[in-house]
């Protein structure tokens, strides 16, 4: 598919909530969207959808397999790595058939690259995040290797979990990177790069505590910021205790498994009470091997929060990017404000503002009129730039903010859903564990009392 | 609950230990078999069976605690009198209400004996005695003494490092207590020992002191008796039976240490898992100040974690103030029971021995069996409770976890 390149000049814009078709729709920020042009060419999607048509309804992806791979890298050295299946099929109608459209394999760079290009060309969506880069807050029986076959699996799942969200949001659906990352396999990382959006993104941005002195902040945003913080410090504790749980419980149940050995040496030299201390044995075995089922189960409990941990990071990432812009704002307005006050006082012959042309008129004497009047030009023209810009920045943040909000909302209500609904596979998960256990001790408790 | 038909015991005399709460579980073995745990006073106070008041805290009533019987093993007792040919138990004995004495010489502690009997020995029906430890330290030795083929109870240890362990603390003196008592107890039970005249006496005299000097002579004339006695009979040795009793009560007391390990080594692990959950429990609601749809529930999560840290709680305590004891009691008891290994001295003995070992060797087995039954049992039962008091917190959640919520 061709691709037009992108328009350096044309500066960032926000991608307006109205959906394609809609006559009033604005200038889309998704590289590549103006180049399809006919609306009813295919894509994710369905171009002729209505606004609150998600695009998942109209298609599954799953990233159904990994692989091992080596090959070479960018230094020419051999690398291991692992490849994902990406497969996608489009449904017909609901409860049809769905029929494989395509497949192709991708590798944890270029999931990673795609992130990073939808967060520079929508910088006011809470972009959802991707599974942990290396494995975090592990109990001594998983295995923080990023070759275990259970973090890959976990990978897996965390990696599919990923185009889902993108899929089913109803802006970055649309995006054309994002199709062709799930359509085209060779070429898609060229493409991606020819956007130049690497120089786009903010490189202050990078600086993740650097602190922009902003006049005016907007409550909100600096609300939103502390919260997400805190988000993140919660999250963060909550996981790390649970693993230290996690750990201590695996302890408690591995060692009622030597009950089992005693009791069945103890029933060699019983004559009445052997029987039931041998049955009474295996099922405290049966107790002890039972905890690996239970906190494998609680595993996918800490991915559902670790993903609300990176997805703290990215609303983060909403705020900075607007303090940015409100720095920048603040910053245009400031320096046009300056020149305004320059250009009267050349006007008018007062000085109030130093400058450096002031200073040398007064070392070396009075400039001409002629060059007075050739300054005051170009700065007037500054002036009506700067005017021009500071005005199209104000668009823009409010632009922004609107869009930003709209978004911040809806992830609030996602939030809270797939919140609850972990939280209640979380207690679904305890209750079976607790019926499990007073099972296994009403089992031991029974061959006790026939010894 | 408690498993239906006693057996028909080997030896006459009043009932095994079996009929009885197991003395050093007290109240909490009790309820293991099944009842509940709530005391009844109705229980306690209005019933009678047959011609005796049963309802005797057996279990005694410490100083500072109390030990209600549970209807169960009420019934457990009514169902054994009842099973039991015509016999009826007659003789109660019970160690309380520990005191502290200062003298001028010393400073010691004593314990209230309590007996109550119908039997000819005793004069009266019930007797109030104290005594200190080495009132109980001399009617051991007596026994053995004066019963050598006989198996005699253990007590509890004699010397305490001083400086490691309070003699006079609470705990010390309540352990000490429980021990003296299932010392009595057992002998109580036991068809011979229980009708040696130096445990009479123990039990009923005013001035044990003056008792004891005067039955010195007594008791050497005893002795004699019991040696020309058996010096008659011609003996066959039968030292394997004696080897073989060795070796089980070998294996036996090394398979309990194994087990009292792993117990130690479970509560060990256990505490530590609730250090976290303590943790654990109130970072959801750390979390749950920040949150608005989500708050209730993140803050019921919280509130569920802490109930289930109590019952865990609970469930530790438990194993340690009620199974270990008891299990390493019965290593002491099982280790105190040592047959003596000079075969050889004891040859003009060895038929009675004999006899009299097997039939108190095989009470010890019963014994043995329905007390190792209800402590596992109970065992058991502490963690079923501990799993159904975290069902229940967890499944009361659920509900509100659902709820649909007012948006912020």
């Amino acid at each position: 598919m061709e691709q037009a390149a992108p328009d350096l000049e044309r500066p960032l814009q926000p991608a307006p909530l109205e959906p394609l078709g809609h006559p009033d729709a604005g200038p889309e920020a998704a590289v590549g969207e103006e180049a399809e042009g006919a609306p009813d060419e295919e894509g994710p999607g369905d171009r002729t959808m209505t606004e609150n048509n998600f695009c998942l309804k109209k298609i599954e992806i799953s990233v159904s397999e990994a692989e091992k791979r080596t090959g070479r890298n960018a230094m020419n050295m051999q690398e291991t790595y692992t490849a994902y299946l990406v497969e996608t099929r489009s449904v017909e109608h609901i409860d049809g058939p769905s029929v494989l459209t395509d497949s192709l394999w991708r590798r944890y760079s270029e999931f990673e690259l795609l992130r990073n290009y939808l967060l520079v060309y929508y910088p006011h969506i809470v972009v959802p995040p991707l599974p942990e880069k290396r494995a975090e807050f592990v109990w001594h029986k998983l295995s923080a290797d990023n070759m275990d076959p259970d973090f890959v699996e976990r990978r897996r799942i965390g990696l599919e979990n990923f185009l889902l969200r993108v899929a089913s949001h109803p802006i970055l659906c649309r995006d054309k990177i994002f199709y062709l990352f799930l359509t085209q396999e060779g070429n898609w990382k060229e493409i991606v790069n020819e956007t130049g959006f690497q120089l786009k993104a903010d490189s202050r941005l990078k600086a993740l505590n650097a602190t922009f002195r902003v006049k005016n902040p907007d409550k909100r945003f600096t609300e939103l910021k502390h919260y997400s913080d805190e988000l993140q410090s919660v999250i963060s504790h909550l996981l790390r205790v649970r693993a230290r749980v996690a750990d201590r419980l695996y302890g408690v149940y591995k060692v009622h498994g030597n009950y089992g050995r005693v009791f069945s040496e103890w029933s060699a030299i019983e004559k009445e009470m052997g029987d039931g201390l041998q049955s009474a044995g295996h099922h405290m075995d049966v107790y002890a091997s039972s905890i690996d089922d239970i906190l494998e189960d609680e595993e996918h409990y800490a991915d559902q929060l670790k993903e609300y941990l990176f997805y703290a990071e990215a609303l983060r990432a909403v705020c900075r990017k607007h303090e940015l812009m409100q720095y920048d704002l603040e910053m245009a307005a400031q320096d046009l404000a300056s020149k305004k006050q320059q250009c009267e006082e050349l006007a008018t012959g007062t000085v109030r503002t130093f400058s450096l042309k002031g200073m040398t008129t007064k070392l070396f004497g009075q400039e001409t009129p002629e060059q007075r009047e050739s300054r005051i030009k170009v700065l007037e023209e500054q002036i009506s730039e700067g005017e021009q810009q500071l005005k199209a920045k104000n668009l823009e943040g409010r632009e922004f903010v609107k869009n930003a909000w709209a978004d911040i909302e809806r992830f609030k209500e996602q939030k809270n859903r797939d919140l609850k609904e972990a939280l209640i596979s979380y207690a679904v998960m305890q209750i079976s564990m607790c019926k499990k256990g007073i099972q296994v001790w009403t089992n031991a408790k029974e061959c006790f009392s026939k010894m | 609950m408690s498993g239906g038909l006693p057996k028909a015991l080997p030896s006459t005399g009043p009932h095994s230990l079996r009929d009885m709460p197991h003395p050093l579980a007290g109240s909490s073995s009790e309820e293991a078999v099944g009842g509940d745990s709530t005391p009844s006073p109705d229980l306690l106070t209005a019933r009678s069976f047959g011609d005796k008041d049963l309802i005797l805290p057996n279990g005694g009533t410490p100083a500072g605690t109390s030990s209600p019987a549970s209807s169960s093993s009420l019934l457990n007792r009514l169902q054994l009198d009842d099973d039991i040919d015509g016999e009826t138990r007659d003789l109660f004995v019970t160690v309380d209400d520990p005191k502290k004495h200062v003298c001028t010489m010393e400073t010691y502690i004593t314990y209230r004996i309590t007996t109550k009997s119908t039997r000819v020995e005793f004069d009266l029906p019930e007797y109030s005695v104290r005594r200190r430890y080495q009132d109980f330290d001399w009617l051991r030795s007596k026994l053995e003494e004066s019963q050598p083929t006989h198996l005699i109870p253990p007590l509890p240890e004699k010397f305490v490092v001083k400086g490691v362990v309070d003699r006079f603390s609470e705990e010390f003196v309540e352990t000490r207590r429980k021990a003296l008592d299932k010392f009595l107890k057992r002998i109580t039970d036991h068809p011979v020992l229980s009708f040696n005249e130096h445990f009479n006496v123990f039990l009923t005299a005013k001035d044990l002191n003056a008792y004891k000097k005067q039955g010195m002579a007594l008791l050497s004339r005893v002795g004699e008796s019991v040696k020309h006695v058996t010096g008659g009979y011609k003996l066959r040795s039968r030292p394997l039976e004696f080897a073989a009793i060795g070796e089980y009560l070998d294996t036996f007391a090394l398979k309990l240490g194994t087990i009292d390990r792993i117990a130690q080594r479970i509560i060990k692990e256990e505490i530590e898992y609730l250090v976290e959950l303590r943790e654990y429990g109130p970072v959801y609601s750390t979390w749950s100040a920040l949150e608005g749809e989500l708050a209730e529930p993140l803050e019921g999560v919280s509130a569920c974690i802490g109930n289930c840290s109590t019952a865990l709680e609970e469930l530790t305590d438990d194993m340690t103030e009620d199974f270990l004891p008891v299990l390493r009691e019965y290593i002491l008891y099982s280790d105190s029971m040592k047959v003596p290994s000079d075969v050889e001295k004891c040859q003009d003995r060895m038929e009675c021995f004999n006899a009299d070992l097997k039939a108190d060797m095989e009470r010890w087995q019963n014994n043995k069996r329905q007390d190792f039954r209800q402590l596992l049992m109970g065992m058991a039962d502490k963690n079923i409770q501990y799993y159904e008091k975290c069902l229940m917190a967890w499944e009361s959640i659920i509900p509100l976890l659902q709820e649909k919520q007012e948006a912020k």
